[in-house]
């Protein structure tokens, strides 16, 4: 959860970056919900996971280990 | 199929509402709603599992056009910790079991409201992707922190 020795290892590692997300954020702040969306959501082939139309998994762990088997490391499911 | 859109939020929300599901917004799309900018691709909801939300999650499904089996019915209503459905109008993830939050109702007293959508607090979206420590989110949760950071500061000034 959130703590205050967290916020700032964040500004302080992410200082020369912090300006320009600042400023997207100020602009996100001013659209709708809904333009939000408009502008986040994109679609994109991703091979193997677009391939089923259904898929489920017991535990999360179970999920996890199959994206690793089963899906091209470059989609960026596989765990650091 | 093209992106998700906001239209098919509201039917989620009201499909949901309509038959009562308990749920959330999670994952990049409830930050998104929250107003982080960013891309993504999936709409992810973490729903509560009990037998009775289950129930309702399998009849909201099908109210919003997804063609269930039996089988499919039974794993949802039993709360299989992650469904992934491409068998509908869109893309929809079930998350029963996110990484990181132990139980829905606690995300649940922390949740937000956004013109009536139902989203996990920043912190409980980052704690999510922070336990999956995935190579994708480890590239977004710098920035997702200082959103969080930063919406936080403006809820506190309003």
């Amino acid at each position: 959860m959130n703590n205050q020795a967290d916020t700032i290892e964040i500004l302080t590692d992410a200082s020369s970056d912090w300006q320009e997300w600042l400023e997207e954020f100020e602009a996100a702040a001013r659209r709708t919900p809904e333009m939000r969306m408009r502008y986040a959501f994109i679609k994109t082939y991703k091979p193997v996971l677009d391939d089923a139309t259904y898929r489920s998994f017991d535990s999360m762990e179970d999920y996890r280990r199959w994206c690793e088997d089963n899906l091209p490391s470059w989609l960026g499911y596989g765990r650091v | 199929m093209g992106a998700f859109e906001y239209r098919q939020a509201q039917e989620i929300n009201d499909a949901f509402n309509r038959n009562g599901v308990r749920y959330l917004f999670i994952g990049k799309s409830g930050a998104v709603l929250l107003g982080f900018p960013d891309t993504t691709q999936d709409a992810h909801v973490f729903v509560e599992r009990s037998p009775a939300n289950g129930s309702a999650i399998a009849a909201a499904l099908r109210d919003l056009g997804f063609s269930l089996t039996q089988e499919q019915t039974a794993e949802i209503e039993r709360g299989k910790d992650f469904v992934q459905l491409k068998n509908g109008p869109f893309d929809l993830d079930l998350v029963f079991a996110p990484d990181g939050i132990e139980r829905f109702e606690d995300a649940w007293q922390r949740h937000v409201d956004v013109e009536g959508f139902p989203v996990c607090h920043p912190d409980d979206i980052i704690a999510s992707k922070a336990a999956a420590n995935r190579a994708r989110d480890r590239e977004s949760l710098p920035r997702l922190k200082a959103f969080r950071d930063y919406w936080i500061k403006q809820k506190t000034m309003r």
